[in-house]
């Protein structure tokens, strides 16, 4: 409704603003060749300037007026009177000089009307002078007029929820989000393998690459994915068993399963799936009797080459506390990593998305968003709903200079907000097991150097600061170390794999600290 | 203000009153009381801006005036007034002089200038139900009341009105009570009734109003309460007491569709016998659901409850009593189904159901006739295995 109103406005405000502009440069011309008219003119400018203005007015919006109001009431009354009164309260109607407020209950109603009527009225008379009287309407009542389309709708589901606990079991039964198919994945360099190896995993079910393990950063795509296996594989026979857990949960199945004494249960439901698809299979280190468990189900799985898929935020044998029997048997199988997308790969994502979207986007603006939000997809996506809702509302073209604006919060304040020297320093001991006094120490220690070649590094590429900075953050060493540290680590970053994955990791680490 | 009031009067109106004040303290006059002196009466007015209570006691005034004065006080001086003496109040400096026989004290008070106006309807009544009744109906309904906020709709009990009958119900989606009464000339305003029903059909009360309603019905000797319905508002007229209220604001999920319209197999139980054997079970039920099991075996005409769970270890009843239809056997959750047995108001229940999966019904069995009476419904959804 607003909208509405706003494209009626709209071509009056134009046409007025042409005039006002149209008259400011007559103006300007003729001052030079005819001083004395001018002041007509002048004249015919301040009517133009007038009458926008009250179109401006007389075409707010009742949302705008209230709010108007509110502000204006707010001054002259109690913050607990206000805040008691004047909460969910907005213009019902507004027509032939008479106000209707919508007030959520009888009580709001008989005080509005009666103690704070004069109040209403005259700052409803500051904005809109023609206002003669003001009254009040219970909320409750709008249901018969246009709020019942939104609350038929409202009930449909609420129909079944007596069956709830009945119509559980058919979701959970798999417990895939069908939103996650192949059809809808961007593949591009960084995922390539990962793709590839699930595509043939869900075409010839248990007889390759089992187990599959894959692995990468958060918002990368892993649970999407892994649960397009299972959504292709039910595309294609739907009796197939397929169950979709994360290991937590899987964990507290198995707490539950023990205090009730039906462990024997959970066995055979496990033992008799199809395809077994884990999510975020590092949490389960540290929890023995999980570990244990899984090790179980996994072995009976395999022996009937049955499907298991895998997925973690590392490799597996970099998950600390895992049962080496585990930890080899992940590796048996196929691991595909997932790092983050290039940027080619980027901008793919986010054309699809507005294609989705039906959203006109110029190339440009898209390479904005693509080449500013850089570490992991859910974050490419957020960015980009950000400018679609924000550019939907206001109905802006969304061009680079609109997408720029929108975005320059998260750009700028985002990931960087807040991280100093001090959490790459506390990142990179924790990581390498040393301390931080060790890090920062004057000596040559063999375990040291490289993990205090790379804080500096990190300082150096993540927080930009200068290198004889960050020689007198590392225990005032000269700039030059500082330099050397940075040219080393980046050169054995592309050299070595390892390293790389290191630093990718740890710089997950650094801005997941808050 | 001073007047002299009965010490009955007094003690009802502060007592209906005292538990309508808000618990928040946005406004800190919310939790005072009105007092409102004027032409013979004394008017106590409180309100928690959702609902609000005026009780109007006849006294005798002698000089007018209004002042409010924190509840809290002024019911724990009421509830420790021994019987006897009229209660004498008098206004003071920023509070009120009350005495009564030897008891005299002086309660600060707050200017009654910013106390809210209670809303007063502007239509005549549209229902007139027997207090006895209404109570028996709300005690039924209040059960099944969803306790969890998450649905709104589903935290007030739903009031369905029809040519013939009124329906009372009321569901938190595991549970559902249904009460009706049928309609006759004395328990509607015919006009008013008809042009209702006609605009509207079915309202939502919350939770909390019935409580209040409730506790004030419990308090009073049978009378007529008179409900009338506004937009968004609902009144409640118990003698001298009003109730006002907020309607939520929603619509109650169509629940028509799931009570059974037939059952297969029916048992007619001992309220008392049934309400100890579930109680029993209820000891072994197991988890958070507290789950039992109800076997009917219509061979030998017998029914078994029970439980068991890994901890505490098993039980099982063996009970006798009249079973038709095919033998069933069901999982339910004990609480759900102990709510439904204490809410039958005879002393015989029937047991109806379907299958496991489908909802099981509690219903009245009339005394004399020994005939299933449909005025009450109680459904419970069975736990799946």
């Amino acid at each position: 409704m607003r909208q509405a109103l706003l494209m009626q406005k709209l071509p009056i405000c134009y046409l007025l603003i042409g005039g006002v502009a149209c008259f400011a440069s007559v103006i300007t011309d003729y001052q030079q060749v005819y001083p004395r008219f001018s002041i007509l003119l002048y004249f015919g400018y301040g009517i133009l300037r007038l009458a926008s203005f009250l179109v401006y007015e007389i075409f707010m919006t009742n949302t705008e007026l209230w709010q108007a109001v509110l502000s204006e009431i707010e001054l002259s009354i109690s913050k607990a009177n206000f805040i008691t009164w004047f909460k969910n309260t907005s213009i019902f109607s507004n027509k032939n000089g008479q106000v209707i407020i919508s007030v959520p209950n009888g009580f709001a109603k008989e005080w509005l009307e009666n103690k704070y009527n004069l109040y209403i009225l005259r700052a409803l008379r500051n904005i809109q002078e023609d206002i003669k009287t003001v009254s009040c309407i219970i909320a409750a009542n709008q249901e018969s007029t246009e709020k019942k389309i939104s609350m038929v709708d409202a009930v449909v589901p609420s129909n079944n929820a007596f069956f709830r606990e009945k119509r559980a079991p058919i979701n959970q039964e798999s417990n895939l989000n069908h939103k996650y198919t192949f059809d809808n994945f961007v593949v591009g360099g960084s995922n390539e393998l990962a793709k590839a190896a699930c595509f043939a995993v869900s075409q010839n079910l248990g007889s390759v690459y089992n187990p599959l393990f894959i692995y990468g950063g958060v918002g990368l795509g892993k649970t999407h994915l892994i649960q397009s296996i299972g959504n292709e594989i039910l595309k294609n026979n739907p009796e197939h068993k397929i169950k979709y857990i994360t290991s937590e949960r899987f964990t507290s199945e198995l707490i539950d399963s023990i205090k009730t004494g039906k462990i024997r249960d959970f066995k055979d439901y496990y033992q008799k799936i199809d395809l077994l698809i884990i999510d975020d299979i590092q949490f389960i280190s540290g929890k023995e009797k999980t570990q244990e468990e899984f090790f179980h189900i996994f072995n009976h799985l395999y022996q009937l080459n049955k499907q298991i898929v895998l997925s973690s935020d590392r490799a597996p044998k970099a998950i600390q506390i895992l049962e080496e029997r585990l930890k080899s048997r992940f590796e048996g199988g196929m691991i595909a990593d997932i790092i983050r997308p290039d940027f080619e790969t980027r901008v793919a994502i986010l054309r699809k998305k507005a294609l989705d979207q039906e959203m006109e986007i110029n190339d440009d603006a898209l390479e904005f968003i693509a080449e500013n939000i850089k570490n992991n997809i859910r974050e490419l996506e957020g960015a980009f709903n950000r400018v679609f809702v924000s550019a939907q509302l206001s109905k802006n073209k969304i061009d680079l200079n609109y997408v720029k604006k929108m975005l320059s919060e998260i750009i700028s304040s985002g990931k960087k907000k807040g991280v100093t020297h001090k959490h790459v320093i506390k990142t990179v001991s924790a990581f390498y097991d040393i301390t931080e006094t060790d890090l920062i120490a004057k000596n040559r220690k063999q375990e040291v150097v490289k993990p205090r070649q790379i804080a500096m590094y990190l300082m150096r590429s993540e927080l930009q600061y200068s290198f004889p900075n960050i020689g007198d953050r590392m225990g005032g060493r000269d700039h030059t170390t500082a330099l050397h540290a940075y040219e080393k680590i980046a050169e054995l970053i592309e050299r070595e794999e390892k390293i790389a994955e290191e630093i990718n990791y740890l710089r997950e680490q650094l801005y997941s600290i808050n | 203000m001073k007047l002299i009031c009965t010490q009955d009067n007094f003690k009802k109106a502060i007592y209906n009153t005292e538990r309508i004040v808000s618990k928040q303290n946005t406004l800190p006059i919310l939790n005072n009381i009105l007092f409102e002196a004027k032409k013979g009466f004394l008017v106590f007015s409180a309100t928690n801006l959702e609902m609000g209570a005026q009780v109007k006691v006849g006294v005798k005034v002698e000089k007018e005036g209004k002042i409010t004065i924190p509840a809290k006080i002024i019911s724990s001086f009421s509830n420790n007034l021994p019987q006897g003496d009229n209660v004498l109040i008098e206004s003071v400096e920023q509070g009120i002089k009350i005495k009564s026989g030897s008891f005299k004290a002086i309660i600060k008070g707050v200017s009654a200038d910013d106390f809210p106006l209670i809303p007063k309807k502007s239509s005549e009544y549209l229902l007139n139900i027997n207090s006895i009744d209404l109570k028996n109906i709300l005690s039924k309904e209040m059960v099944s009341v969803a306790q969890n906020e998450a649905r709104q709709e589903l935290t007030g009990i739903n009031l369905i009105l029809s040519q013939k009958e009124i329906f009372f119900a009321s569901t938190d989606s595991f549970r559902l009570s249904e009460s009706r009464i049928s309609i006759n000339k004395e328990n509607i305003n015919k006009e008013v009734f008809e042009a209702y029903i006609n605009k509207k059909d079915s309202i939502i009360i919350p939770f909390g109003t019935l409580n209040e309603v409730m506790r004030i019905i419990s308090n009073n000797e049978e009378c007529d309460v008179k409900i009338t319905i506004e937009s968004g508002q609902i009144f409640f007229e118990i003698e001298e007491t009003k109730i006002v209220s907020r309607l939520i604001n929603g619509k109650y999920p169509e629940y028509k569709h799931i009570m059974p319209k037939d059952y297969k197999t029916r048992v007619v139980l001992e309220k008392s016998v049934f309400q100890n054997a579930v109680k029993m079970a209820n000891i072994f039920a197991s988890g958070k659901s507290g789950e039992i099991s109800i076997k009917i075996d219509s061979g030998v005409k017998k029914i078994f409850i029970g439980a068991s769970s890994a901890e505490t270890g098993e039980n099982s009843t063996e009970l006798k009593f009249d079973v038709s239809g095919p033998s069933q056997e069901v999982i339910l959750n004990s609480k759900y189904l102990l709510d439904g047995i204490n809410s039958i108001s005879t002393s015989k229940v029937a047991f109806l159901m379907n299958s496991e999966s489908t909802p099981i019904a509690l219903k009245e069995i009339n005394e004399q006739t020994g005939e299933v009476l449909h005025d009450f419904t109680y459904i419970v959804m069975p736990i799946k295995n």
